[in-house]
């Protein structure tokens, strides 16, 4: 995994960029996730084809996307895959409501066809690990990320969001500094947060030096390994027992 | 032995009654409240109603200390996942699943999974048949009844 630098880079760095020439992607399930992906990648100037199995729902997302971009066929039959031209796909998303199609499209599209990047929806996010284990590149749980959001919605302190990285436990957590005992302090100096890994502190838009003391209303991103839930609510009363 | 069966059919149920009848400790799961009306008024195993490709589900069912487990639901890729978990996750020694397609049978078949394909093994006894007569099937049959499909294709 790529080791994450010093506060004073940026935490997007990591992020892959767009490919020159744009790969050719296949997405499988032409649902609502299927379609607006679909839509998106087309402007974004990638070569798109939309695999969709009921021929009725493929025909309307046709009329809407151009039907150069929609087939109607089985994702996880291989002779139809074998005739979208996967073999040259550089990515395969399968983003259909049932985890048991996405794993299967996904390690067909890999053993059979090499394809060198699979992405799969995750509906149970209990699978995101396994689909992990079973080959899947990029397990996407959908629910999980929902769950992030309304938890965050719902800590007691407010402003905390939570951005989970993939299957590992790691996640990209956003805590805003209350008001109270936190103020004054360094980062450092805080117990809660000196064991984890800070990547940046924000104040007014602006980055500034990780040993600055913290006001009210900054922003501090960090990695953390602990679960949304444990960290949201207890962080800002470690920061801040007094504030509540 | 202790056995996990996904899915509730006519091949799950009629494993099932054998094997409890036997002495087996038995868990058959199935989506379906109705389908356990196949096991009949006095199974003595245990009935688990959810999905097979649920990691909790099959907990439920004993898969962490089940010596085999076999998926025979009518969905393939439900089959296949189902037995993925089975074997990666409860390590579960025997494995076993029924895939229809006889395209992604090989590829899974290749992937280390125990698998057997009806549809092959059903149309090899026609083309014996067909071919040699009711000896020649009959003894093919039994070629698939005591080794699996494994040969197959």
């Amino acid at each position: 995994m790529r080791q994450i630098g010093p506060a004073t880079q940026s935490p997007y760095q990591g992020l892959p960029e767009v490919p020159e020439r744009p790969a050719y992607i296949i997405v499988i399930g032409a649902g609502k996730v299927g379609f607006y992906l679909t839509r998106h990648l087309l402007e974004g100037g990638y070569e798109v084809a939309l695999i969709e199995k009921d021929p009725a729902r493929a025909a309307l997302v046709a009329a809407q996307l151009g039907s150069c971009a929609s087939l109607v066929g089985d994702g996880d039959e291989m002779a139809f895959l074998a005739t979208s031209g996967i073999e040259r796909a550089g990515v395969v998303a399968a983003v259909t409501g049932d985890d048991e199609d996405n794993l299967i499209a996904c390690q067909l599209a890999k053993r059979q066809f090499r394809v060198p990047r699979t992405i799969a929806r995750v509906n149970n996010p209990r699978n995101v690990q396994l689909f992990h284990q079973l080959g899947v590149d990029v397990a996407v749980s959908a629910t999980e990320l929902i769950l992030g959001v309304i938890e965050s919605g719902l800590a007691s302190h407010g402003d905390v969001l939570q951005i989970p990285m993939g299957g590992s436990k790691t996640a990209l957590v956003r805590v805003t500094v209350p008001v109270g005992q936190a103020v004054g302090r360094k980062a450092s100096e805080i117990t809660d947060l000196a064991s984890e890994r800070l990547l940046l502190i924000v104040r007014d838009g602006h980055e500034v030096a990780p040993e600055t003391p913290l006001e009210a209303g900054d922003q501090i991103v960090l990695f953390t390994r602990r679960p949304a839930s444990d960290f949201m609510l207890e962080v800002p009363e470690l920061i801040s027992p007094a504030a509540r | 032995m202790k056995v996990v069966i996904v899915g509730c059919g006519r091949v799950g149920s009629t494993l099932a009654n054998d094997m409890a009848r036997e002495g087996h400790e038995v868990a058959i799961v199935d989506i379906s409240r109705r389908s356990f009306d196949r096991l009949g008024e006095s199974f003595p195993g245990q009935v688990v109603l959810g999905s097979g490709i649920d990691q909790e589900i099959l907990e439920q069912a004993g898969a962490a200390n089940a010596d085999c487990f076999i998926s025979v639901t009518n969905g393939d890729n439900r089959n296949i996942m189902s037995a993925q978990v089975a074997k990666e996750i409860f390590k579960i020694p025997r494995v076993m699943t029924r895939i229809y397609d006889p395209i992604r049978e090989r590829v899974y078949r290749e992937m280390g999974l125990y698998t057997f394909c009806p549809t092959v093994v059903g149309a090899a006894i026609a083309r014996t048949f067909f071919e040699s007569g009711a000896d020649a099937a009959d003894r093919a049959r039994h070629a698939v009844a005591v080794s699996g499909a494994s040969g197959g294709a």
